[in-house]
């Protein structure tokens, strides 16, 4: 067997290099700000927990906090769904199969800039395609401006649009690799379609959901662009995510002590997400192994 | 349904790429026509009242491809030794590298602003090629490792029999051989570093500014969107990507199932 050695390690050296230098050092300097307070030309001062406190005790931290599980939720469930829909149909084989893919797979490589001017040109109450079909359809306007609930809404189905390729492929992938003779046999023992995709699909591909669900949890919890964009924040900091507090509390407010340990919440929290489904995929691989 | 779904990804970004090339009174037209004199005026507009966009998509495309470089090239170094080698330091450092993916970008945007502007990195194209590169590197790497397992060992085993350093084995066995996966790890790269907006949007002013920065200053400058301009725009910058990702869907697929489902 090969040895680990000194040109191996040299090998490994610009990657593991770019993230101990770009990520690792400065998040723990993260960590340390977080127990100091300081701003602008301000050298940090140790402060213990107050930080922390300070935020803990924010109503804006609080409808950040909220709004960030409530849209991340309504974001990966969303996907999930849909992904499970689309993935059925396709896995049963269609005509054109690389063109439909090659079509489904567009709005991976659009912009969060670009995607945000699309839907807030179609959805535009006075000129957009979209809500002049709804209003005819006796629907009410979306105003992202004014109404918060709106303003989430829209920023969910954005992040849903933007990012459904990347749950659609796991998913499909994960179908396609289901024995079909499985099926068959669901089938002759008069299984019907709901059966067998409760009974048949879903085990087979629930590890590949699970990687889909924790990659979705930890990316839409950085959510920042897309509500930068539509909202900013507003009317009143009620559409806020985490991200954007931090980003608030950092550049516009200048504390940078507040912004820290909101980023390290932030960092606790994805550790906590991922830990939780870890947890689970673990549980359930033994109780099926069991 | 098949309908449905084409409505929901293609339909949206054609009427953008479509609304581009209409007279600006055929742009609000309701029900959208498609009938109308294709004009190229509002490219024109974008030419003559922000000729720094060009500049700007001409920033995104040196910063994605140097991005791309930096994290095949070092991807492939480090999927090499993770495929080939075994050690308890080793199995740690693969912990490290999938574990840091856990933390959210914006995060690090606050140390390293002191940091970038005392290594006078601030609005530099190094600057957001060694972020997006550092954000891909644990994908990457975990992409090329894949691909590297799928390569026989016994090819290395033949090279070193005949005296191959390790250079050579990489050169002439291990890159030829794992293309595929360097081409699936270069998408994901390009895609993100032509896109991305939150770095761009905190770290760059002027010389180093991409292009979606400029299109949502174009959307931002209110009192009446150009919605013509905005869409000229939009246009330009998502042509290239998307021709990009259709040509290359397959190595996208191929990726995608390597680097988070075995990963």
């Amino acid at each position: 067997m090969r040895k680990f050695g000194l040109t191996q390690f040299v090998m490994l050296a610009p990657a593991l290099g770019l993230l101990i230098f770009i990520i690792l050092l400065p998040s723990l300097y993260v960590f340390w700000l977080s127990f100091t307070e300081s701003t602008y030309g301000k050298a940090p001062v140790f402060v213990g927990l107050e930080n922390y406190v300070a935020i803990w005790n924010d109503r804006y931290f609080w409808r950040a906090l909220i709004n960030t599980l409530i849209v991340v939720n309504v974001i990966v469930y969303g996907e999930l769904i849909l992904a499970f829909v689309i993935a059925s149909v396709l896995v049963k084989g269609v005509p054109f199969r690389r063109l439909i893919l090659a079509v489904v797979l567009m709005p991976y490589a659009i912009s969060e800039v670009v995607a945000v001017v699309i839907w807030k040109f179609l959805l535009d109450p006075d000129i957009g395609a979209l809500a002049k079909a709804m209003a005819s359809a006796g629907l009410p306007d979306i105003n992202w401006a004014t109404n918060p609930t709106h303003g989430l809404g829209l920023v969910s189905l954005i992040s849903i649009w933007l990012n459904l390729p990347f749950t659609l492929i796991i998913i499909y992938a994960a179908m396609l690799a289901v024995p079909s003779d499985l099926y068959e046999s669901a089938t002759i023992d008069g299984a019907s379609p709901w059966q067998g995709f409760r009974y048949v699909t879903l085990p087979s591909i629930l590890p590949a959901v699970f990687v889909a669900l924790i990659f979705r949890y930890i990316i839409s919890f950085r959510l920042f662009s897309e509500v930068w964009l539509l909202t900013a924040g507003g009317p009143a900091r009620t559409t806020e995510v985490m991200a954007i507090y931090l980003y608030k509390q950092s550049f516009t407010y200048a504390s940078f002590g507040k912004g820290s340990a909101t980023g390290w919440v932030m960092v606790m929290v994805s550790g906590l997400i991922a830990a939780a489904y870890l947890h689970l995929l673990y549980r359930r691989g033994f109780r099926q192994n069991a | 349904m098949i309908g449905l779904l084409l409505i929901w990804s293609v339909v949206p970004v054609s009427m953008i790429v479509l609304s581009s090339f209409k007279p600006t009174p055929d742009i609000f037209t309701y029900p959208p026509t498609l009938l109308f004199e294709p004009t190229l005026e509002h490219y024109r507009t974008l030419w003559e009242k922000w000729p720094d966009f060009f500049l700007t998509l001409r920033n995104s495309a040196i910063i994605a491809v140097c991005a791309m470089a930096l994290t095949v090239f070092s991807s492939a170094l480090a999927g090499y030794v993770y495929s080939r080698y075994r050690s308890s330091a080793l199995a740690g450092s693969a912990v490290f590298l999938v574990a840091i993916r856990l933390l959210p970008p914006i995060v690090i945007t606050l140390p390293l602003y002191p940091v970038v502007d005392f290594l006078k990195l601030s609005d530099s194209y190094t600057l957001l090629i060694l972020l997006y590169a550092t954000f891909f590197v644990s994908l990457g790497t975990m992409i090329l490792k894949t691909f590297i397992d799928g390569i026989p060992e016994e090819l290395d085993q033949a090279a070193i029999i005949d005296g191959a350093s390790e250079l050579q084995i990489l050169w002439r066995i291990i890159v030829p051989l794992s293309a595929q996966g360097a081409v699936a790890a270069s998408i994901f790269v390009f895609v993100y570093a032509w896109n991305e907006y939150l770095f761009a949007f905190i770290f760059t002013t002027t010389r180093a500014k991409t292009a979606p920065v400029v299109i949502s200053e174009m959307m931002a400058s209110l009192n009446g969107v150009d919605w013509g301009l905005l869409f000229a725009a939009a246009t330009t910058q998502l042509l290239p990507v998307v021709t990009f990702v259709v040509l290359v869907q397959k190595y996208l697929i191929a990726g995608l199932t390597a680097g988070s489902v075995k990963g």
